[in-house]
């Protein structure tokens, strides 16, 4: 009898956890779901080794359901993970919330969710993600795709109501460059062996938001 | 002295030749016009094809900036070339067709002649530069607009129009030092030759190993920083992030120090040699 109390405990707990991710996921999604639209200008600044680059600015418009759509009047790169601020990719399809227990964050104490599709039509194979349980939002996630590698996203807000971030960090892994010898200038010193060390690498794309308007619905 | 430059400017835009290289610069510049044109972006889709896995990409790369670019490139082989063939040419044809041999039946100062020559070359060669700076700026921004520049020099440089644009400018000013050098070198080795075909090959073989040597490290520091061959592509030091000006003036002051250097050498051959 010990026994059984012991188990239906467990079960009991266990349960309670799935249901936490899972409402707490749920809280941040019907958040984020309430973003009917955006206007924002957006300033770029790109964090990569072998590419420099000045800070370009650029207006971000995004309607619900639809992509978000960066334009500039100047040449800008534009990551082609890790701008969408809905997070509509990550629950597109049906699948399951794993808690993965307390972390501390720099905001305090987050939340840290996996989350596993359930349907192999998902764009992504897992997503970890830190959850500020008490502002409901995102702070971070870690995407891992099934075409693009994995990126990162670090968010961070203007104030404890907000639902859109002010600063996103972009990270991904990419491949080193690899310029035709005969388009390298003629003082472009080549190592190879830098080179082959080097192939992969990290980059990163801090992008500043600054909303021009933000549509929601109650 | 002004008498002399005068009569060698005269002469200069009385040759053939003279006209025959300009429209084959302006001929250089068409073809990578057109080929910009045609082929522009299949070069930037291969310059960027790594990043299209990570990035879209906003705006266009084949703009005026990037075309100026390609046109300074020839910087290190096709006009040099050219202003040797015509510079040397000021010399070698007084040789052959023997009116080295009339004029100094006049009161001349054999080596005042010369330096008339150099300097004319040198102005000659710097009018050439601006005139390519001029029409490729005319023509790479009416046709392809503004826009950044895309460089690359150990990974890729972007630069926004204006700082392009100014790095463009000064790249032409101190490329034009590189230019006067092998002018002068050329003339140089028409003293030393006197026939034209000689000295165009041993100009055509002297500029081939200088663009070879570029690359060569002469495992010293110091050498590699003062042998003039080095110096040749000081006008690319405007395509690094931060122009290093300190760099650029030691370089030129040492370019302008070779040139003057061979001047002095041709200058001292050919008042103690024979005309004949």
């Amino acid at each position: 009898m010990k026994r059984l109390g012991l188990l239906l405990l467990f079960l009991y707990a266990t349960s309670g956890f799935c249901q936490t991710a899972e409402a707490q996921v749920s809280l941040v999604k019907s958040r984020l779901d309430s973003i009917e639209s955006f206007l924002a200008d957006i300033k770029l600044h790109v964090d990569i080794s072998f590419i420099k680059m000045p800070d370009k600015e650029a207006q971000a418009s995004f309607k619900k359901g639809e992509d978000v759509i960066i334009t500039s009047q100047d040449f800008v790169l534009i990551p082609k993970r890790g701008l969408d601020l809905s997070f509509s990719e990550l629950f597109e399809y049906p699948f399951m919330a794993i808690d993965r227990g307390k972390i501390e964050g720099q905001s305090g104490s987050l939340l840290s969710i996996s989350i596993l599709p359930s349907d192999t039509k998902a764009d992504f194979s897992v997503a970890n993600l830190h959850i500020d349980t008490q502002k409901q939002r995102i702070t971070w996630a870690e995407i891992n795709t099934k075409k693009d590698g994995t990126y990162t996203l670090q968010l961070s807000y203007p104030d404890s109501k907000a639902v859109l971030p002010t600063t996103l960090d972009v990270s991904f892994e990419m491949d080193r460059i690899r310029i035709p010898l005969n388009f390298a200038g003629s003082d472009v010193a080549i190592d190879r062996k830098k080179m082959r060390k080097t192939d992969q690498k990290t980059g990163k794309i801090t992008l500043t938001l600054k909303y021009r308007s933000i549509e929601k619905t109650e | 002295m002004m008498r002399l430059l005068y009569i060698e400017t005269y002469k200069l835009f009385r040759q053939s030749r003279t006209y025959y290289a300009i429209l084959g610069l302006l001929f250089i510049e068409a073809i990578v016009l057109l080929s910009a044109y045609y082929q522009g972006t299949e070069i930037i889709d291969i310059v960027l094809a790594n990043l299209k896995d990570t990035f879209y990409f906003q705006g266009n790369l084949i703009n005026g900036s990037l075309i100026i670019y390609f046109i300074l490139n020839s910087f290190w082989f096709h006009v040099p070339l050219l202003c040797m063939i015509i510079v040397s040419g000021m010399l070698t044809t007084e040789y052959e067709e023997k009116t080295l041999q009339t004029v100094f039946m006049q009161p001349v100062v054999k080596w005042k002649y010369l330096l008339a020559k150099y300097i004319v070359a040198s102005l000659f060669t710097v009018l050439l530069v601006l005139m390519l700076a001029l029409t490729s700026f005319v023509l790479s921004y009416g046709i392809f607009g503004k826009g950044d520049l895309v460089v690359y020099t150990n990974g890729l440089t972007f630069f926004e129009h204006d700082d392009a644009f100014y790095r463009l400018v000064y790249a032409f000013l101190f490329g034009s030092l590189s230019l006067v050098f092998f002018s002068v070198v050329s003339l140089t080795f028409a003293v030393l030759f006197k026939e034209s075909f000689k000295t165009w090959i041993v100009a055509a073989l002297f500029l081939i190993v200088s663009t070879l040597l570029l690359k060569v490290d002469l495992g010293n520091e110091v050498w590699n920083q003062i042998a003039f061959f080095k110096l040749n592509n000081t006008w690319q030091y405007f395509f690094n992030g931060n122009i290093d000006w300190k760099a650029i003036t030691i370089n030129s002051v040492l370019l302008g120090f070779y040139t003057l250097v061979t001047m002095l050498v041709g200058l001292f051959i050919f008042q103690k040699k024979d005309i004949g």
